[in-house]
């Protein structure tokens, strides 16, 4: 299988570098480097703004939880009917700020919104958690698969470093366009894989649901069932939640989480560097809630249920059912790898690039080198491509650890930027005080609910009677909550003095520009109230009914009326109004409709204007020029005066 | 900052190879297990999904406003004689091929072909299909002649 594996690489290798190199050579201006020229085509926002939506909860993680938890794990997959959501409710609004102000990145849009270099560090941070840890843990899950699934021809250190250079020769010639075609390729390729081998294994195998004890399952785990609405546990590495971790408010809270794979930078980037006006809805609606949650949650089961009835769990699971379908046929065990290994490639590729055009935007042409433009601005990017792939390669091979302890607060601080967000895309009157005042509030609680606080806080000082998070509550919904509390005082109490003409302008300026149609007060209070019952009862407490709905009153748990479990069912018709709901705000109301392009505007511009000042510290300034001192290249045949 | 439309050739070619890539390589994926398993009806499903990389080509023709290029139908002219090349090489030299996988390769083989030809006399008319073949019409271009004799060159 190795053999055929390799071969396969190879002719995905090629395939993104020749993509690349075209896409390269037709660039007009250097600077579309960073982010395609704003030019990005629908289908590449369809495929690719999947794919790394997708990213949230890997096919590679789903598998595993899935074949250790059964359907109760299952339930994720709806989440990412909650990111669409999140994603129909801010991406159409930054898409049209960017446009309005010239603005190239959210880091940039909320930091000139706000005026605050504080949210500027917050966001540089953040977008180190999504470039380095998490993109490093995905690599590192890459090597893992590859060496076992390889049995150890292709050691894991080998398949991380290749795997990074291959990522990055593609990054590095095509730029952020040729990145979001070659991951919107490999997208279509994973889902179609996905498709057929579900199917295939479906068909093949004994069973396509995780129902009966065949399946090798943590003991006292409930298989088919949800274990209750909230369990009352100190958190996770304190005590085991019985019935198993998914409870009906864990769901609710990691899809929460989820949703901040819609406020990452790269999904951020892609949505503002979207040329076209058909994308963001299409994405949103049939995409994320339609196709991105329903192959997780009707086609995930039939691969994890093969996966956990090995007689091993986790990554060895993954490769026991390789090794059972490449006895079939070596090309179905490449393929499997192929998929898994899609979704984390997908993951890095665009955390990185993101990252290294993130970087240059905000930090090096702000910070380091003022004014930087043109080819200059692609060479700088290109560097911090290089150093990104190096931390990510090293992080992945010999500090594996130590990433998977950062990772993940990516997400859940991502989530913490709603109020800034809402501030931005929606209500003029959150200020700076209340945002910066939440995202400290609940920056603090994101990190010691989280296993990076709590193992650095019990090795410095004391143990916490609480693990992470605990009561079964993820630890984006615990910072989230007291992040809108504090947000919503503080904006209160400072609204008044704060509020500037530029924020309003820009606020009168989505009127007319990106205009949605959420109808009379009636039907607001309709639509909002309509989400948020589909939240309880898909999401949150109300799923628990789908446990027992649909079986016979009076009977035995587990006899069932129809042949699969009634939790499945209930699972798929949540998903199928999910899609509706997100149908109806992503398209009736046009939350993510794009009806015409906003030019610049040029009363906006003090929103805009700070980017190209000098306002680099002296210090900077001054180290960088002892170091790269040098006289600017004379054009040929021009003569010293 | 906004590029006019002067990247839409490469959108429409990398959403092309996009589409190629996919089912392309799961046709392999197919064709491989129909070879290593007997199972002749990987060999339709890999017939199938030719033919629906085939149908996402012309949707992308119909979105993007393009027909097929000359390249395009070179190198699927060159593909499928490949195939069939081997097709009939393995037919004379496998022992057990034809047996096994002669009809449905067969019937694949001719109903990819049959739906290529179906599309192309449908949409651009008997005539203008072998027209498209002719591509080397171009390849001798020169100014025309004022000689009597010489009159068929009249067009270029």
């Amino acid at each position: 299988m190795t053999t055929l594996l390799i071969a396969s690489f190879g002719v995905l290798v090629a395939y993104a570098i020749y993509i690349a190199t075209m896409s390269a050579r037709r660039t007009e201006r250097p600077e579309y480097f960073l982010d395609g020229g704003r030019g990005i085509p629908a289908w590449g926002q369809i495929f690719a703004g999947t794919g790394i939506a997708l990213a949230a909860l890997t096919l590679h993680d789903h598998l595993l939880l899935v074949s250790a938890y059964g359907l109760q794990a299952n339930h994720l997959a709806i989440g990412f009917v909650a990111v669409a959501i999140i994603a129909a409710l801010f991406q159409k609004r930054l898409w049209g700020a960017a446009r309005l102000t010239g603005l190239r990145t959210m880091g940039e849009l909320i930091g000139s919104y706000y005026g605050s270099v504080s949210l500027r560090i917050f966001l540089l941070f953040l977008l180190f958690l999504f470039t380095v840890p998490v993109a490093a843990v995905c690599l590192s899950q890459l090597g893992v698969v590859i060496n076992m699934t390889t049995k150890g021809e292709v050691p894991a250190g080998m398949a991380i470093w290749g795997v990074a250079f291959f990522l990055f020769l593609f990054s590095v010639i095509g730029g952020w366009r040729g990145v979001v075609y070659v991951i919107a390729a490999r997208f279509l390729l994973a889902l179609a894989l996905l498709v057929f081998l579900s199917l295939y294994t479906g068909l093949t195998f004994d069973q396509p649901v995780p129902t009966a004890g065949e399946v090798r399952a943590i003991s006292g785990v409930l298989l088919d069932r949800l274990p209750g609405v909230i369990t009352f546990s100190a958190g996770f590495g304190k005590d085991t939640p019985v019935g198993g971790p998914w409870t009906t408010v864990a769901i609710l809270s990691f899809a929460l989480a989820m949703s901040g794979i819609a406020l990452s930078p790269a999904f951020s980037l892609l949505g503002i560097s979207t040329a076209g006006r058909r994308g963001l809805a299409f994405t949103h609606v049939w995409m994320i809630a339609g196709i991105g949650a329903g192959s997780l949650l009707l086609l995930g089961p039939m691969l994890a249920v093969e996966i956990g009835t090995g007689s091993t769990g986790g990554v060895a699971g993954l490769a026991a059912f390789g090794d059972r379908l490449a006895s079939i046929d070596l090309m179905l065990g490449a393929a499997f790898v192929l998929l898994l290994s899609t979704g984390l490639e997908i993951a890095v590729a665009a955390f990185a690039m993101s990252g290294a055009s993130a970087m240059t935007s905000e930090l090096i042409g702000r910070y380091i080198l003022p004014g930087l433009t043109g080819t200059r601005e692609r060479t700088a990017t290109r560097i911090a491509l290089a150093f990104i792939y190096v931390a990510i390669a090293m992080a992945a091979g010999f500090a594996p650890l130590a990433s998977a302890i950062l990772a993940p607060l990516a997400l859940s601080l991502a989530v913490q930027l709603i109020p800034a967000l809402l501030g931005l895309c929606w209500l003029p009157w959150i200020t700076r005080g209340g945002v910066i005042s939440g995202l400290i509030i609940s920056g603090i609680i994101v990190i010691f609910t989280e296993p990076a606080g709590i193992i650095a806080f019990e090795r410095l000082f004391l143990d916490l009677p609480w693990g992470r998070w605990p009561l079964t509550v993820h630890s984006a919904a615990w910072g989230l909550f007291f992040n809108l509390i504090v947000m919503a005082i503080v904006s209160v109490a400072t609204r008044k003095r704060e509020i500037s003409d530029e924020r309003r302008r820009l606020h009168e300026a989505y009127l007319d520009s990106v205009p949605v149609r959420l109808g009379s007060p009636v039907h607001r209070t309709a639509k909002w109230s309509l989400t948020l019952v589909w939240l309880f009862f898909a999401l949150g407490p109300g799923a628990i009914l789908g446990n027992s709905v649909l079986i016979w009153p009076g009977e035995e748990t587990g006899t069932l009326v129809q042949p699969v479990p009634s939790l499945l069912v209930w699972q798929v018709a949540s998903w199928l109004t999910g899609i509706f709901l997100v149908w109806w705000l992503a398209y009736r109301s046009e939350l993510s409709v794009i009806a015409v392009t906003p030019g610049l505007l040029a009363s906006l511009a003090p929103l805009a204007g700070d980017r190209p000042q000098r306002i680099a510290p002296r210090w900077i300034g001054q180290g960088l020029g002892r170091l790269a001192r040098r006289s600017d290249p004379e054009p040929r045949g021009s003569a010293r005066r | 900052m906004e590029p006019s439309s002067g990247h839409r050739a490469t959108d429409r070619h990398a959403l092309v190879m996009a589409i190629w890539l996919t089912g392309g390589f799961l046709a392999v994926v197919l064709v491989h297990l129909a070879l290593s398993t007997g199972q002749s009806v990987a060999l339709y499903a890999a017939g199938g999904t030719v033919l629906a990389a085939f149908v996402g080509h012309i949707v992308t023709n119909a979105v993007y406003r393009t027909a097929f290029t000359r390249r395009e139908l070179t190198l699927a002219l060159v593909l499928y004689a490949m195939a069939l090349v081997a097709f009939a090489l393995a037919t004379l030299l496998e022992p057990g091929f034809k047996e096994a996988y002669f009809l449905p390769l067969g019937l694949v083989l001719v109903g990819v072909g049959a739906a290529v030809l179906f599309y192309m006399i449908t949409h651009y008319g008997m005539r203008d299909v072998f027209e498209s073949f002719n591509v080397v019409r171009d390849a001798n271009v020169r100014e025309r002649s004022d000689l009597v004799q010489k009159r068929w060159r009249s067009r270029q």
